[in-house]
């Protein structure tokens, strides 16, 4: 049936770009694609990138919110396409618009806190994201994201990628546009602190520590 | 650690290898974490677009501010905007949060949820206004009625949206789970929107299931479903099923008692590239294994092969089910349209007439000149027939 419709559509057919058949290859032509219209390569983008924009969102925003979030990134990425001149810097621009929205969210949020109980709940419901861990460990698993949380932009957005969303340093580097080197040293010096963060948490309280 | 622990040069290289690429002697404490952090990880979850992207505005802002008048001309739109926002509150009627129309809905188990608000075994039917989502959890379920459209149950784990609910159109989007449809309202009235197609009621009873990646899988027990996305449709009569993928949109629709061997080549078909081995494979294994009730899946095949392939499905197809008169090979074989909706019409699965109306009234504000097509193309058919 598709043909049927290719005949009354002035955009026939499947994606110009056939990503199935690319798998590693450069997103360049995909961006072109999706600038032309092309859901389906933006669609490829998508499934390319969310992992990326879920990891970013996560080191900024409720864990409960992250996924609503990245759906808005990339509606905004999608609204705005058509304006990015230099398609090899889509993952950077992307990269951008998601810490955008992150510090957007933060914005939206702070004057409107007013406590609802009942939603109160069901976000605390949320927060806990599966029934895998036992609750002392959901518990743990949240003092840990907390802990990278507090460390310096770079090193929670690489720290989050690698361990949460289990992407490698050089997928990191290949999905936000930084060299291989920024996130290797990112990598390294946000895991050094996040032990000594962790490691200060694991110790008993000492009048030193006071 | 499995490194000697005399040698802590080679042990940090081979912790920091395991940290860039996971290669290395795996970092048990970086294990551990991974482990701990799992489940903060993104669930694979389709994009979900409108129909329609506003596009943003083009940044000609930054020339404006460097016009001179611009200062004065912002300033006297501010005090319209402020007068008029001012006016719209005054006169607006007093908002009513549960005015318009809305869906029943019924607690069937557990506790299904409204929003956040947890719909009460005893409180009566509920209601589920536009814009409104309702969330079931594993141990949940619930039902959604209107009287003039039917009753759709909700299966554990689902989510889903009611979008529009008027005369003309009743829409929903679900997002994920399952939901089973009985419908009373006229063919292409309901429509379910889903991450990976669009589902279009044609009269009937079905059940349609998203899974948390976005693709789904559709099953009709009565009449028949349309699955359409960017221009890909697919049929599904009583009887048959038909999966989805996000970005690819419906696949190949097939009957739930065909053989196993042409089940699973319709699976390798719609998953495999154009010009591969496989789909090669897959297709002769198609071919060989139909059967004349299995003209459902030859019929989509025609349009979603290349010439050559279409010259052996075209030779299979009329074998298994005589082409009607005013259907000629080199006609389907340039894929005209009335021919393809002639030959579907003699299969006795449905009348394309419904379909071909669907798609020309989905538009969002059709244009007399696309009435005037509809009812040209409608009645050639008939002419044909």
């Amino acid at each position: 049936m598709a043909a049927l419709s290719e005949l009354r559509s002035p955009r026939p057919g499947p994606p110009a770009v056939n990503p199935l058949h690319e798998p590693g290859g450069p997103d360049d032509a995909l961006v072109r694609a999706a600038q032309r219209g092309d859901r389906a390569a933006f669609g490829l983008l998508y499934a390319r990138y969310s992992r990326m924009v879920h990891g970013i969102l996560l080191s900024r925003v409720p864990y409960s919110d992250v996924d609503d979030l990245v759906q808005d990134v990339f509606l905004q990425a999608l609204r705005r396409l058509a304006d990015l001149r230099e398609v090899s810097r889509f993952p950077g621009w992307l990269v951008s618009i998601a810490r955008n929205r992150a510090n957007d969210f933060h914005r939206r949020v702070k004057p409107n806190e007013e406590f609802d109980e009942e939603s109160a709940s069901a976000q605390a419901e949320q927060r806990v994201p599966s029934t895998r861990h036992s609750s002392h460990s959901s518990a743990e698993a949240h003092a840990v994201l907390d802990a990278i949380r507090s460390l310096p932009d770079a090193y929670r957005e690489s720290l989050i990628l690698r361990l949460v969303e289990g992407m490698t340093g050089p997928e990191i580097a290949a999905r936000t546009g930084l060299t291989h080197g920024s996130v290797r040293v990112n990598l390294h010096r946000g895991m050094f602190q996040l032990r000594e963060i962790l490691g200060r948490k694991a110790s008993p309280p000492t009048g030193d520590a006071l | 650690m499995t490194t000697n622990p005399t040698d802590p040069e080679k042990e940090k290289m081979m912790t920091e290898n395991y940290l860039w690429d996971a290669s290395g002697a795996p970092d048990p404490e970086i294990q551990r974490l991974e482990l701990l952090l799992a489940d903060f990880r993104q669930v694979d979850r389709a994009l979900v677009l409108p129909a329609k992207i506003p596009t943003a505005p083009r940044r000609f802002h930054g020339l404006l501010l460097r016009m001179p008048w611009f200062p004065r001309l912002a300033a006297a739109a501010a005090i319209v905007l402020a007068l008029g926002v001012t006016l719209f509150f005054s006169l607006r009627p007093k908002f009513a949060p549960d005015a318009g129309p809305a869906w029943d809905v019924a607690n069937l188990e557990g506790a299904p949820k409204i929003g956040t608000k947890t719909i009460a075994v005893n409180q009566g039917p509920a209601k589920l206004h536009v814009g409104q989502t309702i969330v079931t959890n594993a141990d949940s379920r619930a039902s959604l009625s209107q009287s003039d459209l039917g009753e759709i149950r909700i299966d554990p784990n689902s989510r889903l949206r009611l979008v529009q609910t008027d005369a003309n159109r009743k829409r929903i989007q679900l997002d994920a789970g399952t939901i089973h449809a009985a419908i009373w309202a006229p063919p292409g009235t309901f429509v379910v929107d889903t991450p990976s197609a669009v589902a279009i009621d044609l009269g009937c009873a079905y059940t349609l299931q998203v899974a948390p990646d976005g693709s789904g899988t559709l099953r009709t027990t009565l009449g028949w479903v349309g699955f359409h996305l960017n221009g890909r449709d697919s049929f599904i009569p009583a009887g048959a099923m038909c999966s989805t993928r996000p970005a690819l949109g419906p696949g190949i629709p097939y009957f739930e008692d065909a053989t196993p061997a042409f089940r699973q080549a319709i699976a390798q078909f719609d998953s495999s590239p154009q010009d591969s081995p496989a789909r090669s494979a897959a297709l002769t294994m198609i071919l060989s294994e139909a059967r004349a009730h299995d003209a459902l899946s030859l019929w989509h095949l025609l349009s979603r092969t290349t010439a050559p392939e279409r010259a052996q499905v075209y030779a299979r197809f009329a074998a298994l089910v005589p082409p009607p008169k005013g259907v000629t090979r080199s006609g389907i074989l340039n894929l005209d349209q009335s021919m393809l909706d002639l030959w579907w019409n003699s299969l006795g699965l449905g009348e394309i007439s419904t379909w071909r109306y669907w798609e020309q009234s989905a538009s969002p504000q059709p244009s007399s000149n696309s009435q005037q097509l509809l009812q040209k193309k409608q009645s050639s058919v008939q002419d044909q027939r």
